[in-house]
């Protein structure tokens, strides 16, 4: 009890520096916070991204086909994996697909593309083509309708409802084969990458230029909860995996997202390492000056027989109030901020990672672990940090006290 | 009666070489219960570092000191810590007092550190500021006290731990003549009633004529041993 009373009556002896020293603890906590719900923001934006657009959050395909994108690796037994993701109550929606590479004219220029054989109707369940629309329609199934991007329109100089002619190989025989399509709808992604480069059309039209039956060549899935996808031990996967077959999640799929979200990790713990580092040269800083300052008097208590460890728990005591002081503050100044920027959020321009384009506003997230781990990481550094400046307080001899002043 | 402080041949060197400087050489006395001893001498003769070593708050290069018949100087730290709580009342020349505390929590703060129990703790203090005529000031920190009720509190927290003996290192240097004669006299009436070993340093004549004893130091020795 004396330990507690002197101490938090310290704290008030130099109330500047008291002040001072919260407020670096405070904003490196308050900054720790802030990163940290910027980075889970970011990273929501990439997984939402990622999951949404095109790829969903797991697919199904011939293993090879996802490096080489070899229109012989079909799904032989589509229908069958999609009666048993019909099954899965854990999945939400699914919708095969067709890929190939071709040649996209116009009567006035000439592009390569990668072609999409889509499934109208169960599209819409599994990605944001529908959405992407700017012009024109959405698929209905006829024949003779394709969807480019608007980027991909001006490089052939084509509007909606002119002619384009589609030349891929077939996918057995290698043969050429060609269709004629008409714009039927404009789509603006805003990634770079699918407006230039990506077409759509109907999965039987598809089919049947690639010369293939009921067969695809991925299943996009989503699920119920987009947890599951990341669980590797989820039963489905196991179902699905076969020697020919690969059941893979979005972050299977997408190595090199994989590895900017594992890196974001790190990222918040390279910013609180060097943050707390300051901090503690700050408390350690602080706690020497306070020491050095009554140092007469820690001369005088020693001699009245406070023992070594009484001083190391009083300034370690007070290393812990002005931790908890920071905390308090830290922990407001960072869920503000917080929620400020998960309400407006944290223009970023247009940003593009990989291929995927992210929301060009990041809102940051408020998770109850940043209010609770990192100020315990806060107090425990801070009383470690002062454990150097205590040590010096209780080992110094009563006599070399009492000479030396400031 | 077997002395209360015994030193044999204490010395207390400083530096090296011809920069040694001998604060404290070849000093050996007998100080016995109930003495009132003032340690006079010029500034660096050696008064503070033989109150210091008498009292534990430093180590002696060689030599040896008894306190009550207990050998101090080879103590760890926190036996010789618990052993200043309970046998050594000290009296600073100034800033005795811890300024975050109030008077009374100053004298009570020892007593803290021996566990005493609260009711004990009180009475005792109530006690003390009475001896010292402070009784009605005990609410009052540090800064809000003059010199003389300041170093009267400090006698006051020194007297509290009921020690073997009291150390006082220039106790009146920081107060005008007559609040130091005043402190004094506190000290030696609570020296003849209580019986209590009092050893302080001064170079005030005034004071030194209360003393009993005096033991003259220079140059780190002692010159003269004077009883009254």
């Amino acid at each position: 009890m004396l330990t507690f009373k002197l101490a938090f009556r310290n704290l008030f002896r130099n109330t500047r520096r008291t002040v001072l020293t919260v407020i670096l603890i405070g904003f490196s906590l308050a900054a720790l916070i802030f990163t940290d719900a910027v980075v889970i923001g970011m990273t929501n934006v990439i997984t939402d991204s990622v999951t949404t657009t095109l790829n969903g959050e797991a697919q199904v395909h011939r293993r090879g086909f996802l490096e080489s994108l070899d229109t012989d690796l079909v799904l032989d037994a589509s229908e069958s994996i999609e009666a048993i993701l019909e099954r899965d109550p854990s999945v939400s929606a699914h919708a095969p697909r067709i890929l190939s590479g071709g040649m996209i004219s116009s009567t006035y220029n000439v592009t390569s593309g990668l072609i999409y054989g889509v499934n109208a109707d169960k599209e819409v369940k599994v990605s944001k083509i529908n959405e992407a629309i700017v012009e024109g329609y959405y698929l209905t199934g006829a024949p003779a309708e394709i969807l480019i991007g608007k980027s991909m329109a001006r490089l052939l100089e084509v509007e909606l409802g002119d002619r384009i002619v589609l030349t891929l190989a077939e996918a057995n025989s290698g043969e050429l084969t060609q269709a004629l399509f008409r714009v039927s709808g404009l789509l603006e992604f805003g990634m770079r990458e699918l407006d230039d480069n990506f077409v759509f059309i109907n999965l039987d039209k598809g089919r049947e230029m690639l010369g293939l039956e009921s067969e695809s060549h991925q299943i996009i899935i989503r699920f119920n909860n987009p947890d599951d996808a990341i669980d590797k031990n989820l039963p489905l996967y196991r179902t699905l995996n076969t020697q020919d077959v690969e059941a893979l999640s979005w972050l299977e799929a997408n190595t090199e997202i994989a590895s900017i979200l594992g890196m974001s990790g790190y990222s918040s713990f390279i910013v609180g390492a060097i943050l707390f580092l300051l901090a503690t040269l700050g408390v350690i800083n602080s706690m020497f000056m306070s020491i050095y300052e009554r140092i007469y008097e820690i001369g005088v208590i020693k001699a009245l027989g406070t023992k070594p460890m009484q001083l190391v728990l009083l300034v370690v005591t007070e290393a812990g109030m002005i931790a908890l002081l920071s905390c308090v503050f830290g922990m407001m100044l960072g869920g503000a901020l917080g929620l400020w920027f998960a309400d407006h959020g944290i223009p970023m321009g247009e940003m593009e990672m990989s291929g995927i384009s992210l929301d060009n506003t990041i809102k940051t997230v408020l998770v109850p672990a940043q209010f609770i781990n990192f100020p315990v990481y806060v107090v425990v550094l801070t009383v470690c940090a002062a454990l150097y400046p205590a040590r010096f307080a209780s080992r110094i001899t009563p006599a070399t006290a009492l000479q030396r002043s400031l | 009666m077997s002395p209360v402080i015994r030193t044999r041949n204490l010395c207390r060197y400083f530096g090296s070489g011809e920069t040694l400087v001998k604060a404290v050489d070849q000093v050996s006395i007998d100080i016995d219960p109930g003495e009132f001893t003032a340690v006079i001498g010029p500034s660096g003769s050696g008064k503070t570092t033989f109150l210091h070593l008498v009292g534990g708050l430093d180590n002696p290069t060689s030599g040896s000191v008894e306190l009550s018949g207990i050998n101090i100087e080879s103590m760890s730290g926190a036996a010789l810590s618990d052993f200043r709580r309970d046998h050594i009342g000290f009296i600073f020349q100034s800033y005795n007092l811890i300024p975050v505390l109030s008077a009374e929590e100053n004298i009570e703060y020892i007593m803290l550190l021996q566990g005493l129990p609260s009711h004990t703790r009180k009475a005792r203090v109530t006690d003390m500021l009475e001896v010292v005529g402070l009784s009605g000031l005990g609410n009052r920190r540090p800064p809000q006290l003059s010199g003389g009720q300041q170093q009267r509190v400090a006698v006051a927290r020194a007297m509290a731990s009921s020690p073997d003996i009291i150390l006082a290192d220039e106790p009146t240097a920081n107060l005008d003549s007559k609040t130091g004669i005043a402190l004094l006299d506190v000290m030696r009436d609570l020296n003849q009633s209580q019986g209590m070993t009092f050893v302080f340093s001064t170079h005030d004549e005034k004071i030194m004529e209360r003393a009993t004893r005096l033991i003259h130091m220079h140059d780190g020795r002692i010159l003269a041993d004077e009883r009254k």
